[in-house]
């Protein structure tokens, strides 16, 4: 129990002393390795190792099928978003400030949140047909409602100090709403619009394999068939990072955006 | 009896740098004796006391309960939390019976022995409550018959009466002063509070800070059993010496340290 | 150590009474309309007019009207083909969730543990709760084929990620001074899992077993969808070839309510099971 360090820190000490960035690395690094290593004792054809991964997906870039490809996605992708944002903040602000709004809505956002999304997509396909739009509409369904009840509650939760002081002010609802309650739920709705771009990603990976027409969905499910395992792992690398940078492009996005927000309205959202 | 001798214990920050929390330590606390340790924050009391728990390591000393080294913690030492450290999801009983559980004691003895605990700190009834439902106050009186229910011949408090309010912890204290003086075990009792200490204790080793030292050891000569007239005991001429004597001492220390640790309250 | 000290009536458990409201003077009639069912009714009212008018002037094909999508939801619930398509989806359903939870449970435990672990998985975990899930299909079908496995296979992938990062949570987030008193009362290791470990962490386990529910139930749906399949997958695209809108939404419909009851029966067995989590959360 007494004395003495140990005289030099063990593995475990040395682990848990690494930055989250350095952890982060070095855990990639350990799973390159052992996919590399699997991939080459397995032998089977839908796990091969990650070089050939990595050749392959050299190779799909070059021919242009990527690049393409993820145009179509990002397309889609930013599109479906687009709408849903626009829903969410207006839907959320309405359901978050007026009682009659929230109780006309309230449950059947909650209910669609819960819901399988990708339920949906037939019902798109058979409004829309099998075009970029019922894509869209699946993106906006994985997407929408995460924001609105984000929202929602963050606008409810702004302090009441805070808007009694915007009224004493003189401030109308519009003011209120646009000068006060949305600047001081700023950081709460962030968390929301975070959620929703993870959502919205998988929502057009998933929308896009349903309605195979265009995107890295429909090539995903296209290499599948061609029982070319090299090139699903390979697509499936592509998408991680598009998932990765959405998300943290709206962190940037959210730490430009809410960094002036005093911290007294941070806490009371 | 408790020996500690020449004890030193830096901490390591995740930057590297060191906090050297004690400083060659040496006290005795004598066997039955109600010690109260005061210091402003950050001098080391915490640290000290959870070493005699033998829940943490130290750098160089050693610390010895009736000549036997401390290695971990052990059935002779009982812990009272400042934030009480109940299980939530526990009835105040088994909450109360929880060191007694770690023993394998069986079931019903160790329940039997919780409910008298349970009485013994005032909590009759609330057998089957849960933490969430009882105040501060009750929380405590819990922390307190867990420790006592596994018989301890050392009571290793830390603040124990810090996170209640005040006219509560006048009960409390009226209340520990009540048991101890019913069943004297020896006491470790760590304080923010001049009165408190000398209230409670038979000494008062104060501490001083960075590094963390003992700087004085004051003797509280009030007769005792005091828990009968706590009232007439702050009154005394005594009383009000020794705790003016300690704020004399807190303040140089202060005064030396500038803005650096300063006593919380 | 008897009791010399009179016991003491205790102090106050709690207050906060609920804050006063405004008398409502309002004839009760008027209260009513204003009430909150009423909106949800009114809300659903317009949701079904606008779905009616749509789907009977510019509904085309493949567009049901809400009546009868209505009446082919009688259908389906008294035709057996679509309850054994039902039994063959849930068969993954339920095969999945239960590995997810077997085996995502002490996974989560032993990350929590055990830093080391904690931090080199810490990244991964963060990629599958981003990452579209589905795309990995082409790779199960390659491997298992289209059978029960690949299915099942699909939703434990789906429910793991949730049960494990939460469970984690869970473990982590168990108040430290718990593990210190638990020591310093002697207890072993097993005892510490036993009684401080386990229990502490029991409201994020059954979060996480809830959100890993909803996540195998999305599974589902993905692999009725997205792998040409025999059950309830194959049924949609069976109505969908027969221009059947009526039924094809029908099968949606109650998918839907099996998701959503599901998740409603989860979130009330979290309640029942881990009822202190809620008064703690009640006292801060
Ligand atoms: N786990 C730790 N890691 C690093 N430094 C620590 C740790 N625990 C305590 N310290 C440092 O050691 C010193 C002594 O801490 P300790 O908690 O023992 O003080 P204390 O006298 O109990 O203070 P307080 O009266 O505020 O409870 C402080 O400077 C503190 O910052
Ligand atoms: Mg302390």
């Amino acid at each position: 129990m007494s004395a003495a360090l140990a005289p030099s820190p063990s593995l475990r000490t040395r682990v848990e002393r690494l930055s989250g960035a350095q952890a982060s690395a070095l855990s990639l690094a350990i799973g390159a390795v052992l996919w590399e290593i699997v991939g080459r004792v397995a032998q089977v054809p839908f796990f091969p190792p990650l070089s050939e991964v990595l050749v392959r997906l050299g190779d799909m870039v070059v021919t242009g099928q990527i690049v393409g490809n993820l145009a179509e996605s990002l397309g889609n992708l930013v599109i479906g978003f687009g709408v849903s944002l626009t829903i969410g903040l207006v839907l959320g602000t309405a359901m978050g400030r007026y009682r009659r709004v929230n109780a006309m809505f309230g449950i059947y956002v909650y209910a669609l949140l819960t819901a399988p999304s990708l339920v949906f997509a037939p019902i798109f396909f058979s409004i829309l047909g099998s075009g970029r739009g019922s894509i869209v509409g699946v993106v906006v369904m994985y997407s929408t409602f995460i924001m609105i009840i984000t929202t929602a509650s963050a606008v409810e939760n702004v302090s009441p100090g805070l808007v009694e002081m915007g009224r004493s002010y003189g401030a109308g609802e519009w003011r209120l709403l646009t000068r006060v309650i949305l600047p001081a739920a700023a950081p709460s709705i962030f968390t929301g619009i975070r959620l929703g771009v993870g959502r919205a990603v998988t929502g057009m990976i998933n929308g896009e394999m349903f309605i195979a027409v265009v995107g890295l969905g429909r090539i995903v499910t296209q290499a599948g068939k061609r029982f070319d395992g090299a090139g699903v792992l390979a697509i499936l690398l592509v998408i991680i990072v598009v998932a990765v940078a959405a998300v943290a492009l709206t962190q940037l996005v959210d730490r430009r955006i809410t960094s002036w927000v005093p911290q007294t309205s941070k806490d009371a959202a | 009896m408790i020996e500690i001798r020449g004890l030193s214990k830096a901490y390591r920050g995740q930057d590297g740098s060191q906090v050297q929390a004690l400083a060659d330590v040496d006290l005795t606390v004598r066997d039955n004796e109600f010690l109260t340790v005061l210091g402003p924050s950050g001098c080391g009391k915490t640290t000290m006391l959870k070493m005699i728990a033998g829940l943490i390591p130290w750098d160089e000393g050693s610390i010895a309960i009736d000549g036997v080294e401390v290695d971990g913690p052990g059935p002779e030492r009982a812990m009272v939390f400042q934030n009480f450290a109940l299980l939530p999801w526990a009835t105040v009983l088994d909450n109360v019976a929880f060191g007694l559980e770690m023993r394998g004691v069986g079931k019903a003895e160790r329940h039997e022995r919780a409910r008298e605990l349970v009485t013994t700190v005032g909590l009759a009834g609330f057998e089957t409550k849960r933490p969430g439902e009882l105040s501060g106050g009750m929380q405590q009186r819990v922390g307190l018959a867990r420790a006592l229910a596994v018989q301890p011949k050392v009571l290793l408090m830390d603040e124990p009466f810090g996170a209640v309010d005040e006219q509560t912890r006048r009960l409390l204290q009226e209340e520990l002063l009540a048991i101890w003086e019913h069943n004297r075990v020896t006491v470790v009792f760590i304080t923010h509070s001049m009165e408190e200490a000398v209230l409670l204790g038979d000494r008062v080793v104060l501490m001083s800070a960075r590094p963390g030292q003992i700087s004085e050891i004051v003797d509280v000569p009030l007769e005792r059993p005091r828990s009968s007239d706590v009232g007439g005991l702050e009154r005394s001429s005594e009383y009000s010496e020794i705790t003016a004597h300690l704020w004399e001492r807190l303040r140089e220390m202060h005064a030396e340290h500038g803005r650096v640790g300063g006593i919380a309250s | 150590m008897t009791a010399t000290v009179p016991a003491r009536t205790p102090e106050r458990t709690s207050e906060s009474p609920v804050p006063p409201r405004r008398r409502d003077r309002r004839p009760a009639w008027v209260r009513a309309l204003d009430s909150t069912t009423a909106y949800q009714l009114l809300g659903f009212a317009l949701f079904a007019v606008a779905w009616q008018l749509y789907g009977t002037y510019w509904g085309g094909l493949l567009v049901p009207t809400f009546t009868e999508t209505v009446l082919a939801v009688g259908d389906l619930v008294v035709d057996p083909e679509f309850w054994s398509a039902f039994a063959v989806s849930n068969q993954a359903l339920v095969l999945g969730f239960l590995a997810a939870v077997v085996l995502g449970v002490p996974l989560g435990l032993l990350l929590g543990r055990f830093p080391v672990a904690e931090r080199l998985s810490n990244v991964y975990l963060n990629i599958l709760l981003v990452t579209p899930m589905a795309a990995i299909i082409p790779l199960l079908v390659m491997s298992v084929g289209f059978g029960l496995a690949s299915r099942v296979i699909l939703v434990t992938i789906f429910a793991i990620v949730m049960v494990v990062v939460n469970v984690r949570s869970g473990v982590r987030q168990v108040d430290p001074a718990l593990l210190q008193m638990a020591r310093s009362f002697g207890a072993s290791e097993r005892q510490t899992w036993m009684r401080v470990l386990i229990p502490g962490a029991l409201p994020s386990i059954m979060t996480g077993i809830r959100l890993g529910l909803g996540r195998a139930v999305t599974g589902m749906v993905i692999v009725e969808l997205l792998m040409v399949s025999v059950a309830l997958g194959g049924l949609i695209l069976n109505y969908r070839s027969r221009f059947d809108g009526a039924h094809l939404y029908a099968t949606i419909v109650l998918i839907l309510i099996e998701a959503l009851v599901l998740i409603g029966a989860a979130r009330w067995l979290e309640s029942r099971l881990a009822p202190w989590a809620v008064n703690q959360r009640k006292n801060g």
